[in-house]
C-alpha cells in the first residue's frame, strides 16, 4: 500500500502541494484527479524522490518509501520520452535492468510487454521510426516491463485513440487483478468513473476529497436528477437544486434535503412528465463540487 | 540492487551507444588509417632525400670540371652525379623537372630553378676556381706538385662539442603530439557528456530514468560510459601513431622506448583531466533544455581549457620558462603541460606530484561541484536555468 501523508512543497511563492495525503490500495485503481496546476505531477515526483517535500512523507508497506523500493514501481511521467536513437527493445531491456531485473528476466518481460501492447514486431524498430501512438504504448512498455508493484501514470490515456483506450483499461484492469496497484492522472472524468474504483481530487495543493468511489458516491448529500417534461417551457429554478444541464432533458444536482416534491409538482404542472430520474452524483458532479467550480 | 551496479549499466549504455554508431566507427576508422600511412609515407618521401644530386653542365666547361666536381663533393661530404646539356634551354628544362639540382652554364654561371642552394654553389665555384687557376699555373709553368700545394683545398675538420640527442628529441616531440591528442579528446568528450545530458533533457528521458536511479548515478555512469570511449580512441590513435613511427623506420629512435611510456602518461593524465573538465560540461550542459544553447554554456570550460593548450605550446619551446612550469602545477592545466615537461625532463619529482595530486583533488571537487549543478538543473527545462539556481535547486 502507498500512503502520501501530509505532504508540502513550495517552489519560490508557489505552492505545489500544502499537506496532501492520500493512500493507493494494493489491487487496486487509484483515478488521480485535479484542475491543471493543482500539484498532480509534483506528488506523483515525491513518490520516486524526484522532488523532496518541504514536509510528509511517502511510505510503502508502512515503511518510507526508499530507492530499493522504487526498483518495484512503474512510472510514465507527463513529460513522456525514451531514447529515439535507440531500438526500442534494447532501451526497454535497459530500463527493466535498472529497475534490478537479470538480463534474462528484463529480456522476457520486454517480450511478454511487447506482445501484450501489440509491438512484438516493432522491438528493432528506432524509436524515431514509431508512429506517435507506439511510441506512447513503448513509453507505457517502460513502466510496465519491470513487473511493477506499484503503477503512477501521469495522462496515461492521453493521446491514445478510443481502441487505445479500452486496451489500456483493460491492462490496468489485469494488473489490479493481479495485485498491483495503480494510481493514475486524467481529466477524463467519465473515464476515471469507468476503469477506477478509488479516487483522489486535489485542488491547490491540498486532498479535497478521497477514497473508494462508490462510498464517496453514497456518502454524498448530492444526488444527480434527470427531468424531462414535455409541454410548457419550463425551468426547474428552486433552492438545493442546481442545473447542470438543460432543457430537454434537464440534468439538476439536488441536495438531499432539496423540496424534491415540491419539484415534482412544477414539473407536472408544466407538462406530461416523461422522467424523473434520481441517480448517485457523477464523479463529474463530484469534482465540480470538490474543486469550487 | 547496488547503486554501482545501475552505474554500470547506465555507462555502459552511453558507452555502446556511441561506440556502435556509424559516425563514430568511420570516423575513427579514417583517423587510425590515416595515422598509419603517415609514417610509411614519410619514410618514403625521405628515401628520395638521400639520393646522388645531379649537377647539369652546358657550353664552355673548364677543363677536368667534372673530375673537380667529384673532388669537391667528397670534401663536402655529398654524393653527385654530373649530367651534360647540348644547349641551356635543355638544360633549364632538365632543371624545371627537377632532374637536375643545378646547371653550371659556361663554366661561369650557375643556375638554379627557383631557390639557390649555399652548399651547391660552394661546391660548384670551389670546383670552378680549382679548375681555373690550375690551368692558370700550368701555363705559368708550374709543375703539378706546386700547383697542388696551392690550389689543393684544405680539409678543415668539423665539430660540434654536443651531439644533438635525437632520442630526446623525438620524446619530446611526441610527448607534445600526446598533449594535443589529449587536448582534443578532452573537449571532443567533454562536449559529447554535455550534448547527452542536454540530448536527455531534450528528449524528457530524464524523468524515467531518475525514477529509477539518483542524478549522481545518471552523471557518473555518462561521464564514465563516455570516458571510457575517450580512452579507447585515445589509446587506439596513440597506438596508431607508435606503430606508424616504427612503420617509418626511424634507425637512430627507439620508438617503443618512446611511446609506450607517453601512452602509459596519457592514459594517466586523460583520466585525471577528462574528470576533471567532463563534470563541469555536464554541469553547463543540464542548465540548458535544447541543444542550440549549448555552444553558449560550454564557452565556461572552453574558456578555462584554452590556456592549457597555449601553455602546452610555451612549455614545447621553453620547458622551464616561469608561465609553463606554474601552469603545469595547476589543475586545470597540468594535464597538458606537465605531460610535455616531463618529456623534456625539467621538472622535479615533487613538481609532478604537485600536479598529479593538485589535479586529483580538482576533479574531486568538480565531481561534487558538477553532480550537485546537475542534480538541481536536470528536471528544469524550457529555459536557460542559472548556475546558481541550479546550486540552490540541488536541495529541492
Amino acid at each position: 500500500m502507498l500512503e502520501l501523508v501530509d505532504l508540502s512543497k513550495r517552489f519560490g511563492d508557489v505552492v505545489a502541494l500544502d499537506g496532501a495525503g492520500f493512500v493507493v490500495e494494493r489491487g487496486r485503481i487509484l483515478g488521480f484527479l485535479g484542475p491543471n496546476g493543482a500539484g498532480k505531477t509534483t506528488a506523483m515526483r515525491a513518490v520516486f524522490g524526484l522532488i523532496q517535500p518541504d514536509t510528509g512523507s511517502v511510505f510503502w508497506n508502512g515503511a518510507t518509501v526508499g530507492p530499493e523500493d522504487r526498483l518495484h514501481f512503474g512510472y510514465m511521467p507527463e513529460e513522456r520520452g525514451l531514447y529515439p536513437k535507440m531500438k526500442v527493445h534494447d532501451q526497454l531491456v535497459h530500463f527493466s535492468r535498472l529497475s534490478g531485473l537479470s538480463k534474462t528476466e528484463a529480456n522476457e518481460a520486454v517480450d511478454h510487454w511487447l506482445g501484450v501492447l501489440g509491438l512484438s514486431d516493432r522491438g528493432d524498430a528506432k524509436l524515431d521510426d514509431l508512429s506517435h501512438g507506439n511510441q506512447q504504448r513503448a513509453q507505457l512498455a517502460a513502466a510496465l516491463a519491470p513487473n511493477p508493484e506499484l503503477l503512477i501514470l501521469d495522462e496515461p490515456f492521453a493521446g491514445l485513440d478510443p481502441i487505445g483506450v479500452d486496451s489500456l483499461a483493460e491492462t490496468l484492469r489485469d494488473l489490479a487483478s493481479g495485485g498491483v496497484a495503480i494510481l493514475f492522472s486524467s481529466h477524463q472524468l467519465d473515464l476515471v468513473e469507468d476503469v477506477c474504483q478509488d479516487v483522489a481530487i486535489i485542488n491547490d495543493g491540498r486532498i479535497v476529497l478521497s477514497g473508494r468511489l462508490d462510498d464517496i458516491k453514497n456518502d454524498s448529500t448530492k444526488r444527480r436528477l434527470t427531468i424531462d417534461v414535455d409541454g410548457e417551457p419550463w425551468t426547474p429554478d428552486m433552492v438545493g437544486v442546481e442545473v447542470v444541464d438543460g432543457p430537454g432533458p434537464y440534468h439538476c444536482i439536488v441536495d438531499d434535503d432539496a423540496p424534491v416534491v415540491d419539484l415534482l409538482e412544477a414539473a407536472s404542472a408544466a407538462g406530461v412528465v416523461n422522467r424523473f430520474l434520481f441517480e448517485p452524483p457523477r464523479l463529474t458532479d463530484l469534482f465540480r463540487e470538490a474543486v469550487g467550480s | 540492487m547496488s547503486p554501482w551496479t545501475q552505474i554500470a549499466l547506465l555507462a555502459k549504455r552511453e558507452f555502446l551507444q556511441r561506440v556502435t554508431s556509424k559516425p563514430f566507427i568511420i570516423t575513427m576508422s579514417l583517423l587510425t588509417v590515416a595515422i598509419l600511412a603517415v609514417g610509411p609515407v614519410v619514410s618514403l618521401l625521405a628515401d628520395g632525400v638521400d639520393e646522388a644530386t645531379t649537377i647539369g653542365l652546358t657550353g664552355g666547361e673548364p677543363p677536368g670540371i667534372e673530375q673537380e666536381l667529384h673532388a669537391q663533393a667528397v670534401l663536402f661530404g655529398m654524393e653527385i652525379e654530373v649530367d651534360r646539356f647540348p644547349t641551356r634551354v635543355e638544360a633549364e628544362a632538365a632543371l624545371a623537372d627537377g632532374q637536375i639540382a643545378v646547371v653550371l652554364v659556361d663554366g661561369t654561371e650557375a643556375v638554379y630553378h627557383t631557390e639557390e642552394s649555399s652548399r651547391l654553389t660552394a661546391l660548384v665555384h670551389g670546383a670552378v676556381d680549382t679548375t681555373l687557376k690550375t690551368a692558370a699555373l700550368t701555363d705559368a709553368g708550374l709543375s703539378e706538385g706546386e700547383i697542388a700545394l696551392i690550389v689543393e683545398p684544405v680539409s678543415m675538420g668539423i665539430t660540434t662539442l654536443e651531439e644533438e640527442d635525437t632520442q630526446d628529441k623525438a620524446k619530446s616531440g611526441a610527448a607534445f603530439a600526446g598533449a594535443m591528442l589529449l587536448y582534443v579528446s578532452i573537449i571532443m568528450f567533454g562536449q559529447f557528456v554535455a550534448m547527452g545530458t542536454v540530448e536527455e533533457k531534450q528528449n524528457r528521458v530524464v524523468e524515467v530514468v531518475l525514477s529509477r536511479v539518483r542524478p549522481w548515478q545518471v552523471l557518473v555512469g555518462k561521464v564514465g560510459g563516455i570516458g571510457l570511449l575517450g580512452l579507447l580512441q585515445l589509446v587506439v590513435l596513440a597506438g596508431a601513431a607508435t606503430t606508424s613511427a616504427q612503420l617509418a623506420d626511424l634507425s637512430d629512435i627507439d620508438v617503443a622506448a618512446i611511446g609506450l611510456p607517453i601512452i602509459a602518461s596519457l592514459i594517466l593524465w586523460f583520466i585525471l583531466g577528462y574528470t576533471f573538465y567532463a563534470f563541469l560540461y555536464a554541469a553547463v550542459g543540464s542548465t540548458v533544455s535544447r541543444q542550440e544553447e549549448l555552444q553558449g554554456a560550454i564557452m565556461i570550460p572552453i574558456i578555462l581549457i584554452l590556456p592549457g593548450y597555449l601553455a602546452a605550446i610555451l612549455a614545447a619551446e621553453s620547458p622551464e620558462a616561469l608561465l609553463p612550469t606554474v601552469a603545469s602545477w595547476l589543475p586545470p592545466w597540468a594535464p597538458f603541460v606537465m605531460p610535455v615537461r616531463v618529456a623534456a625532463g625539467v621538472p622535479q619529482p615533487w613538481e609532478i606530484l604537485v600536479a598529479v595530486v593538485g589535479t586529483t583533488l580538482g576533479a574531486i571537487a568538480l565531481v561534487w561541484i558538477g553532480s550537485r549543478v546537475y542534480s538541481g538543473a536536470l528536471l528544469r527545462t524550457g529555459g536557460k536555468v542559472k548556475l546558481r539556481e541550479a546550486w540552490k535547486a540541488a536541495d529541492e
